[in-house]
Order: structure tokens, then sequence, then C-alpha cells
């Protein structure tokens, strides 16, 4: 892993592996919090109690009795059995490497594809079909004991069933192999170096290869390849942002300084980044047993939750089951009680069972899920997880991280202080826009110190990259002063070496300000300028002038004032501030010889003139507010986590109205009222800014109070567990919770979250790893996206679902009547098949293309236990009015084949067991005629034939219906849609395929059907679709009246 | 964990419970009284309506009907023969069940009719050929009650489906073909199995009351060394449809 300090370079130098994550939960080993110790153990162990995760007390004991920091570099050679000069040996190394394994994280146990093809052969409806396969083997079997000449049709049918399962599931397999691949495009395996002291040698291994006990060196840009104790350092500065949130460079160095190692600043952990400087260390911890590694498994040890639309699938199948299953059983006792042999009996509920079950309707959602994957990958959105495309639009609220999400996690210039007057900057991605005042000549002296006071560097070859992109050399906010200065100034490197260096301090924490002398380029000024900036108390101290336009005033008493409101002001916006300052060395004291020794600061470092402050942030992404307020009113609520500090939350939080710009907190009101804080009624507050500090010591009942309560709320210096309980408290107020995040310290929560999203370009392979979407552009905006595409296909799988079902009444009815009327089989087993699993298919995938009816993102996300994909409205509507019409049209095309060829209606009635019979071969009809039985075959094949098209030319109206909920057709518009047309027009050709294609093949029991019968059901199947306009009508126009409440789904 | 599922178990029943009969708000099935009444106000409406209008539709497709002859005869193409022997559970009251319309007495008012051509009619009134039983010699029941089972010369009765409109091109008549090496002794009743023009074509049961179709049996005699062995006989006959 690496994290690299500038985005463009990011995208290159993700690595390969995946985490794995077997962790103890029982483990706090992440800790941003300051301050100490056991109080905030004793809490956070209380919090894992509640995860209720298993074992792994050992490690658990290893990890918080880390001791190595504060070893000697004596103990520690002998504790790893190494020398600090020398290194290990090969062939320790070797032995070593074989005893830990290699020094990578272990991938995440994979599911073996066998299993989860099993899965696919026994989920949804396939258990019924099974049972219905070896119902009609069984039924074989029974007839053949007692005949050994029994017909082959019940193994048929049974072979039959059992390939519609394994097609199925197989087709089910490959499109879940399909969406994985796309992920597995990520991990392109990059393999990382490192360089290694190893029998004296200097060697450069594969990371992978590292052993504890290596002495290894780490330089600028370089990633930290395993947790390592630093020996000795030089001006090291390493990103800890992947762990701990925190975008500030943290400083390391051979001293012992904190009793907690996360805290102390001789170790460096792996997968963080050395931004500059150079560091020799010796590894402590490879691979699994590294810090990184113990939060990738804490991240594993979170259970995966069902998605949404899993819960709803599963809601449906039941529901589809059970009414199959009890009218099943049902028409097994009535048969049985009608004196109908048992065997018959059993080929009776096959016929239910396989007329009730939807079999190609679990085929048909994974495709329509696919089809939003892609349309959202082109969106920037990528899903690993195909049912995850719904969760996003059920998601009510979004747990989002601040760093890198929501900012573009680099500082920033947003705010300069000259002239006594506060200046905005142009913070948005490109800094096109630099509108405050140049003219003054403050800000050219200002700019020069900004220009000469900064050791950053772009780095070479990037001539043709944006200012903005380009990557450079050093720490955060240099890098922001190098691109803030370039922009304004053009190119600075000139400027520099115009303005040659002559000596230099940098920063450290002690002085806590950095110094520089050049030379002018102004050829007639001898002078030298020594530019500083620094903290700005520590600057202002040095001062005892101040520019104010361009003229150097005495720093009185106002001045300083307006000096400390401005540098509270820009505090308060929770951005980082520094001071600049100047002094122009005379020339008589300091000659162009004078050798400046900055040891023994031979140079005067008092009296300087001030010159302004300026502010950093890490801003804001600058479609993020808009993304946010859209999120608002789809009535999702966003909520800040993050590891950084509160004030620099809050205000990003107010700047991309997270915290809406009238809200105020229980401090602001306290400020406001000039009251202490408890004494402000905290419920009149409607944001809060909750500190890990406070969350701590908090029940779960008052997170979930404080979740409940406020409307904004912001949790800063939050620890990966603390995020894990914030979204653990978000679901239980049954909200489906959407976390988004970058970091290995959010891979705990994504992976707890309904949905984790994480960003494609900035996020940590731990991260992508435990999401289960992926924004291509890191762009928080494309969650909306999402959103809005998660909404249209849990309405258009409504649509789909509701298609579906409608025509398994009109295939079930036949069955009913078959047994009770005893009319002559109106629609074969097989037949249903060819519907089910033909004519069906391109029209229900074709639902998946259906515009939105209304603006789906300005309502309420729906409530995941009241609103169901298939509620009461959609079964009783599609069963019990749709399928019912539909199944009087088809019997409609029944009757009339029957009658033309002879058979009246009621001749028909009660034929069943006669016409059955295989040795009658002279069975009258209503004119007097005489039929053989394969001439009855044939009419009943024929019968079959007209019944499919009846159903076929009524779900064409279906479809057309289905397209709408509650609009009219035409106000949605009948051909916007063009997939839907192709959907009509499969639908027509595979029928007439069937029928005078294959009419001949009399396996499939199609027979050539005269043309006419096509039109037989046509008015029943416009009856249908202005009965469904009537209903839309009506619903229209009485919102919420009896009428809606029964008729809309 | 058991407790849990108990606990559960038991908040799941409740919630049954309530869902089958709320005492607070009178629900039952999750509708009031008067939310039952309206929906099943409704739904009889509703199916009222779609029972008469599935009436109305299937009468507008009676009307397409014709009373006397259905509208396609495509899928009876060539009738269909039957064998009635004692082997395929007909037994001899069967048979004599079946030859019952046959007598004499039940034919005195049918036609005699020319032989050896169609008797075609144009109505309205169509009148049915005798086909006096005698023509089937020795099985036509008369003289031997067994249909010569008794005896061991077998008749086998055969008969042709009726099909309206069917007249045959040539002359049909009923042939035998043993399946096995030595063909049995056959006997066509009457002469070699030939049906005469006379009974074609069928105008339907609606037309032509008290239509008699032909019949040909079939007297199959074994040897007295035969016996025990099976015979397989396959009738053939060769006739085309006019309609």
């Amino acid at each position: 892993m690496c994290f690299p300090l500038t985005t463009s370079w990011r995208a290159f130098h993700q690595t390969p592996e995946i985490y794995s994550v077997e962790l103890s939960g029982t483990k706090d080993i992440v800790k941003t919090d300051k301050g100490d110790g056991k109080e905030k153990y004793r809490g956070l162990k209380n919090n894992c109690l509640e995860l209720k995760k298993k074992n792994h007390t050992e490690e658990f004991q290893k990890e918080l009795h880390l001791d190595d920091h504060k070893l000697s570099n004596r103990e520690l050679e002998k504790k790893y059995g190494t020398d600090i000069i020398t290194g290990l040996s090969s062939t320790r190394a070797a032995e070593l490497l074989a005893r830990d394994g290699p020094n990578s994280l272990t991938p995440p146990k994979q599911t073996p594809e066998i299993v989860k093809f099993l899965k696919q052969m026994v989920g949804g409806f396939s258990v019924l079909l099974w049972v219905g396969a070896f119902l009609c083997w069984i039924a074989f079997g029974i007839e053949y004991s007692s005949n050994k000449s029994a017909s082959l049709n019940n193994v048929y049918l049974g072979s039959v069933l059992v390939l519609v399962v394994i097609f199925t599931g197989i087709f089910a397999y490959y499109q879940e192999a399909k969406s994985t691949n796309i992920m597995s495009s990520f991990k392109k395996m990059i393999p990382q170096q490192a360089l290694v002291i190893r029998d004296s040698e200097k060697k450069t291994i594969p990371s992978e290869h590292l052993v504890v006990g290596d002495i290894v060196e780490v330089k600028g840009g370089d990633q930290i390849p395993a947790d390592i104790r630093v020996l000795s350092s030089q001006g090291c500065r390493v990103d800890n942002s992947s762990l701990t949130g925190e975008s500030e460079p943290q400083p390391r160095s051979s001293e012992f300084t904190h009793e907690n190692p996360l805290e102390t600043k001789n170790i460096c952990f792996y997968s963080t980044t050395c931004l500059e400087g150079t560091v020799t260390g010796m590894v402590i911890n490879t691979g699994d047993r590294t810090i990184i590694g113990h939060i990738a498994s804490l991240a594993s040890g979170v259970g995966n939750e069902k998605t949404p639309i899993a819960i709803e699938i599963e809601h449906f199948v039941h529901i589809v089951a059970g009414v199959a299953v009890s009218i099943g059983i049902l028409f097994f006792i009535i048969a049985v009680s009608m004196n109908y042999r048992v065997l018959d009996s059993i080929i009776f509920l096959i016929g239910i069972i396989v007329a009730n079950v939807p079999e190609g309707l679990l085929a048909t959602v994974t495709v329509t899920l696919s089809l939003t994957a892609k349309r959202m990958a082109k969106k920037n959105c990528l899903v690993k997880n195909l049912e995850a495309v719904e969760t996003l639009g059920s998601t009510s609220i979004i747990c989002s991280d601040k760093t890198g999400t929501l900012t573009q996690n680099r500082m920033t210039v947003a705010h300069l202080w000259f002239d006594n007057q506060i200046f905005v900057a142009d913070t948005s991605e490109n800094h096109s826009n630099q509108v405050f005042d140049q003219s003054s000549r403050t800000w050219a002296s200002l700019s020069k110190i900004i220009t000469l006071c900064n050791r950053a560097e772009f780095k070479p070859g990037q001539e043709n990259v944006p200012i903005m992109k380009k990557a450079v050399i050093g720490d955060a906010s240099e890098t922001a002063l190098l691109k803030f200065s370039e922009v304004i100034l053009g190119d600075v490197m000139a400027i520099r070496k115009r303005n040659r260096k002559v000596a230099e301090i940098p920063f450290n924490s002690t002085n806590k300000f950095q110094l520089s002398i050049h030379e002018t380029d102004d050829p007639h000024d001898k002078r030298f300028l020594m530019v500083m900036k620094g903290a700005p108390e520590r600057i202002l101290e040095k001062c005892n002038t101040i520019m104010i336009n361009g003229e150097e005033h005495p720093l009185d008493e106002s001045t300083a004032k307006a000096f400390h409101t401005a540098y509270m002001e820009l505090g308060g916006l929770g951005e980082r501030v520094l001071g600049f300052c100047h002094l122009y060395l005379p020339a008589h004291e300091f000659p162009e010889t004078y050798k400046f020794d900055t040891d023994a600061m031979n140079f005067p470092t008092s009296n300087l003139c001030f010159v302004g402050l300026l502010s950093m942030i890490d801003p804001p992404r600058s479609t993020v507010p808009d993304a946010v307020t859209k999120c608002r009113s789809a009535g999702i609520k966003v909520i800040m986590v993050t590891g950084d500090h509160p004030i620099t939350a809050k205000a990003i939080a107010k700047s991309v109205g997270i915290i809406s710009a009238n809200s105020e907190t229980v401090e602001d009101i306290a400020r406001r009222l000039s009251i202490a804080v408890e004494q402000v009624n905290k419920w009149d507050a409607k944001a809060a800014v909750v500190t890990g500090m406070e969350l701590k010591d908090m029940s779960s009942e008052q997170v979930d109070e404080i979740l409940a309560n406020y409307q904004e709320i912001v949790f800063a210096r939050t620890s990966p567990q603390q995020k894990l309980i914030i979204v653990e408290g978000c679901q239980r107020q049954d909200a489906v919770v959407a976390v988004t995040g970058d970091g290995v310290n959010d891979s705990p929560a994504l992976k707890k979250a309904d949905i984790g999203v994480a960003m494609g370009i900035a996020g940590s392979d731990a991260a992508k790893n435990a999401a289960d979407m992926v924004l291509l552009d890191d762009n928080f905006a494309s969650i909306v996206t999402g959103v809005e595409e998660g909404r249209l296909i849990f309405d258009n799988l409504k649509k789909t679902i509701a298609y579906t079902l409608t025509k398994n009444i009109a295939e079930l009815c036949p069955f009913l009547i078959y047994i009770i009327v005893g009319l002559p089989l109106p629609i074969g087993t097989i037949t249903i098949l060819f519907i089910d699993l033909g004519t069906d298919i391109i029209p229900s995938i074709a639902l998946a293309y259906e515009k939105a009816e209304s603006d789906i993102m300005n309502r309420k996300p729906r409530h995941k236990k009241k609103d169901r994909l298939v509620n009461q409205p959609l079964a009783v509507y599609s069963y019990l009015h749709i399928g019912l019409m539909q199944a009087l049209g088809a019997f409609l095309v029944y009757f009339t084949v029957y009658a033309q060829e002879g058979f009246l209606p009621r001749t028909l009635i009660n034929l069943r067991v006669e016409w059955e019979k295989d040795f009658v071969n002279d069975l009258e009809d209503s004119y007097g005629q005489e039929w053989t039985r394969y001439q009855r075959a044939y009419l009943e094949w024929t019968g079959y034939t007209a019944f499919f098209v009846g159903i076929l030319v009524q779900q064409i109206a279906d479809l057309i219906i289905r397209k709408t909920r509650r609009n009219s057709i035409f106000q949605q518009g009948a051909f916007r849609n063009k997939v839907i047309w192709v959907g009509i027009a499969s639908q027509i050709i595979i029928g007439l395929v069937l029928s005078y294609g294959l009419g001949s093949v009399t396996a499939l029991s199609f027979t050539m059907l005269r043309a006419q019968y096509w039109f037989v059901a046509v008015p029943h199947a416009i009856l249908i679709w202005v009965y469904d306009e009537v209903r839309k009508l009506f619903i229209r126009l009485y919102p919420g009246s009896w009428w809606d409440k029964n008729m809309y789904y | 964990m058991t407790k849990m599922n108990e606990k559960s178990l038991n908040q799941s029943l409740a919630q049954w419970k309530l869902f089958v009969y709320n005492l607070t708000t009178g629900e039952f099935l999750g509708r009031t009284a008067s939310s039952w009444g309206l929906i099943l106000l409704f739904y009889l409406v509703f199916y009222g309506f779609l029972a008469a209008l599935f009436s109305f539709t299937m009468w507008v497709m009676l009307q397409t009907l014709n009373d006397e002859v259905p509208k396609y005869r495509d899928q009876i193409p060539s009738p269909g023969l039957n064998g009635f022997s004692k082997t395929s559970d007909w037994y001899i009251e069967d048979l004599k069940k079946f030859l019952k319309p046959y007598t004499l007495e039940e034919q005195k008012n049918l036609t005699v009719c020319p032989d050896g051509a169609l008797s075609e009619q144009k109505g309205p009134v169509y009148v049915a050929c005798q086909f006096p039983i005698s023509l089937l010699q020795a099985c036509s029941g008369m003289n031997d009650p067994d249909f010569g089972y008794s005896q061991g010369n077998s008749c086998i009765l055969v008969k042709m489906n009726r099909i309206i409109g069917l007249k045959p091109e040539g002359v049909p008549r009923i042939q035998c073909v043993s399946k096995n090496e030595n063909m049995p002794n056959v006997a066509f009743y009457p002469h070699n199995g030939i049906i005469d023009l006379k009974y074609f074509p069928y105008y339907g049961k609606k037309l032509h009351v008290g239509y008699l179709q032909p019949l040909v049996t079939v007297q199959v005699s074994f040897a007295p060394n035969d016996t025990g062995k099976e015979v397989t006989v396959e009738a053939m006959f060769k006739i085309t449809a006019c309609a």
C-alpha cells in the first residue's frame, strides 16, 4: 500500500495485495486520540465486547505489549538476533521467512468457486424445481413398477426441470463471476522493492521477502515496507493519513517519545509513506502481524450483512414459494379426495409448482442488476457486488469520511491576510480563479517570501502536466505554497534561480520557523534578503514592524490586535495558519562575500518586518456541496465521520453543507448567548460535533439518542472501532447505511455498512477491498448518481416482478380447472417453461430500461421494513386482477380452438378421463365425429399452442401497462423506451418460431396455429390496458384514497 | 442463543395473533370489518364484470360456429380404425351392446341405399342407409352369441371412425397383415372386408339422424396346434378423405 502525497501519483502506485482479515475484534489498535491512555482503552474494550467477536486474545495481548519502541538499539539487536551494522545473514533471513511467511497481507478467504456454483443450484426457486423433478421421477418409477410400458413423459419433464435449474444456475453464476472480474483489474501487481542490509551489504529485494530483524533504509517518496522501529533518521516525515485520517505529516526520529506505540515517533507503520528525508530502521513486524494487518483483519471480523435487495428477493421467493406449495398441497388434497389416483395427483402437484414458479425471474433480476451496474460503471461507480446496485437507492444515512472523500486531500491556500485585510483564495480543484487584490506592494513582498522560503520542488519531467496535478517533493503545506505561487507568479523555479539561496534553516519543531537568505534579483541591490515563515505567534515575536501597503510601520498594539483577530478567525475556520516576515540585511554589514553560518546564526533573527498571514486547508471538492444538497432533498442524512480535529471537521462540514449555514451546535448557542455549554438545552441545537473522546464514554443508548435527535452530525477524532460503533448505531435506527472512505482506518466501517463506498483513486486497497462499490473518480457526487440508479432499479424490479407474476395465474388456472372441471389439459408443463424462459425473458429485462416516473430524488428513501419490493397490492393486483383477466383471455382462445374443431365447451366438461384413455380411439365430439387418441393429442397440443398464444398476446399488454405504476403510458411516452419494443418483437418472433418453425417437433407439443387465433385474445389485451389506465387515473386523481392504498403497488 | 430464538418465536407468535385479530383497532387479518366489506364488494363487482365479459366473449365466439358442421376438420384428416375384440377390454357384452343399433328392428326406419355409390345428399332431410347386421355373417352374433370366442374362431370387430364429409376414393377395404410368419386363417365379413361407398359421406349428428357407420368383422381361426402362440395381426385400409 502506499499513500503518496499527490493524487496524480497515487493512481499508479496501488499495490496489489488484497487484505485479509481475520482479526480479533477485541483489539483496539489504532487510536488517534491524543492524550492518553488507560481510560481510553477501557472505553474501547467495552465497545469491543459489544462487537461480540471472538478470541484472538493472544494477538491482542501481543499488540498491547508492543514495547519495541522502548528498547535500546542493543536490546533490539538481541531481541531480533540481528546486527544494526551488518544486518541479518541471508540464511537466517531465509529461515525467518520460512517461519513467518512472506511480508504481505493474506488475501481474504475466497469462497471456493464450486461452493458459489452449488449455492446458485439450490438458491431461490431451485429447491422447488428439484422437488418437482424428483417427484416426476418418482411418479415414473411407481408407474413403471406396475406397467413396464409406462410413458417416459415424466422422465422427460423431470429432466427438463433439472436442466432449467442447471441452466439458470450457470447463468447466474456466470453473471456474478463476470462482475467480480471487473474488480480484479484493480489488482495489478506492482511489486514493491525494499532496500535492506543483509550480510553487510545493501541489497534491493522485493518487500515481500522482508523478515523481522531486517535493517531497511527508506527514503522520501517510498512506502514503508513493514512496521519498523526507527534507528536513525534525517528529516523524516511520514504520511499517516491512511491510518489515522490526519493529513498532516508526522515527523519520525529514533527517540522514544510516547508510551503508546501508535503515538511514539520512533515507529513507522507498514503501508504509510515516507514523504521526505530518509530513515533507517529495523523490521519489527511483517505481513498480517503489522498494525495495518490487524486493522485489515478487523474489517473481516465484521460480518457481511445481507444487502437490502437480497432480503427483498428472499422475501419475494418466500411469498411465491409459499403460494406455490400451499396451492399445490391444497389441490393435491382436493385431487385425492376427488378420487384421482395419488400418482396423478402428484403430477398435478408438479404442474402447479411449475406454473407458479417464475423460473426465469431470478436470472432476469441478475441481468437487470448487472445492466444497472454497467450503467453505473460508465458514470464512475464501480459495483463489486451486484446486489449492492440497489442498496445505495435505499440508503437513508451516509457516513462519510472527510479526508479524500469530501476534501481533495491536499493542503491548499485558502486565505491570506495582509494590509489588515483578509483575502480569499480560490480553493477549487484547479485554482484557476484567484481574484484577490494583487496590486498591493505588500503582496509583492509576501509572494516573494512564499516563493523563496520554500524547499518544495516539482519533480522533473512534468512540463505538460497542469500545475495542480504536478507531483511535488516536499510536505503538504510547502506543496500548497509552491503550487499557489506557481499559479499566480508563473515559473517559481526561475524566480528562485534569480534569487540565489545563500543560507537556509529548515523547519523544525523546536524553532517552529523556517528561514532562508537570498541574493536579490535586482542587480543594483546588493543587499541580502532574509525570508522567514512559521507559526504566526513565533513570527510576530521576531518582528517590530509590519508592512502595510508596501510601507513599513512600527508594530503597535492596534496592529497586533488586528493580527490576533485575523489569526483567531482563520484558525477558527479550521485552517492551518502560517506567518511570513522578511528583512533586507544592510549591505554594509553583510557584504556580498559574507559567509552565513546557520549553526552560529551570525545574522539577525529579530526586529524583522511582518508581512502577512496565509492559511491553508484541505479544501472540499467543488462538487461536494451540491451533492450534499441533493442527498438532503432525497431524504438522506449525511454524517461526517473523521479522524481529524473537530474544528477542521466542523469547518469543512459547514463549507460543504453537512452542517447547514443557519444551524448551530450546542457550543455555538453557548457562545452566542455567552453562557456555559452545560446550560444550553442540548436539543435546541440542530447540529452536533461529537469527538471520539466523548463517544467512548457513551452508552449505545446515548449514541442512538444523538443519531436520532440531531439532523446534522459530525464525528471527529474517531478511531476505526468507533466508526464501526457509529455505523452500528445508525443501523439500529433501521437505517440503511452507506459509508464512504478511502483509508485503511475506514475499512472496518466500510465492511460493516450496508454499502461501503471506497474511493478509486485515493482509496487504499484495504478500503477498496472492504467496500461494495468503488467511485472511480473519487467524486462524492457520483454517490448521488448511485442513489438515483439504485432507486430506479428498485422501481423497475417491482415492474419486472409484477410483469412476471401476472402470467403465473394464467399458467396456474388451467391446472386447477383441469383438476376440478375435467377439461382436456389447456396448457402443458413444457409450454409453460417456454413462456417463463422464452417469450417473457427479454420483455422483463426491457423493463430495466424504463425511465423514472417522477423525480425519484425528491422522495424519502424507502423504509427497509415497510416499503417492500413485493408488497401486498403488487401480489394481489398481479395475481387477482391482471392475472385473472389474462387467464380468462387465454381460456377464450382455448375454447375457440376446441369449439371450432368440434368440441363445444359443454362437451369438454368432465371429458378428461375418456380423453386421456390411451385405448379409446373413437371419442365422439359435439358433432358426432370420432377422434382417435393421437388425433386428440394433436388437438390438445393445438390447445396448448392456443393457450400459449393467448398468454403471449396479453403479456404484450401486460408489458405495456407495467411501464408505469402511477403515470399514464402517454405521460411516460410509449416509445421512449425502445427496448420495450424490442421485447415485444422478441415475444412475437419467439412465438411464431415455436408455433410455425418448431410446430412439427412433437416433443415440444407445439402445432401450427391458424393465424386468426392470434387475435382472439386481443380484446382482452386491450381491456387489460384500459383497466390499468383507469387504475392509474384514479390513483393520480385521489391520492391517499382507498383506491390508492389498495391498487398502488 | 436458544433463549433469543424462543423470544423471537414468542414475538412472532404474538405478532401473528395481532395480525389475526387486533383488539384495539378491531382489525381481522389486517383489515377492519368495513374495510373487508369494501374490498369484498369491490371484488364482487369486479369479478361479476369479468364473468359477464367472459360469458359475452364466449357467446360471441359460439355465434361463429355452425350447429351442423364444425368449422374445421383439419385435425382429423383420416378416420381412425377401431378393433373391438375380447383382448382389448371389450367383452362380449360390450360387443352385443355396440351391435344393438344394428338389429333389423332398430334399422327399420332407415333407407335401403343402392350399393357401390356415394350417397351424397343436399338436405334439408338427410337419410341414413341401412347396414344389415347379417352382412357380418358368422360374426353377427345372431347365430353365435359368443362371437366365436368359445371355439377359438375369435371375431374382431373393426369400425371406421365417423368423420363429417369424408368421401373415400376408390373402394375402401380392410386388410390384415400378419406380423408373424404363419398367417392364421382369416375370414372377412362382409366379403373381402370391403366397405360399401353408400355409407359415405357422413353429415353430422344433427342432420344425419340414425346414421350407422359401416362395420367389418375379421374372424381369425387358429389351427389347433397353434394354440398358445401369440399372433399379431395388423389391420390396414386405404381411404382418402374429401371434405
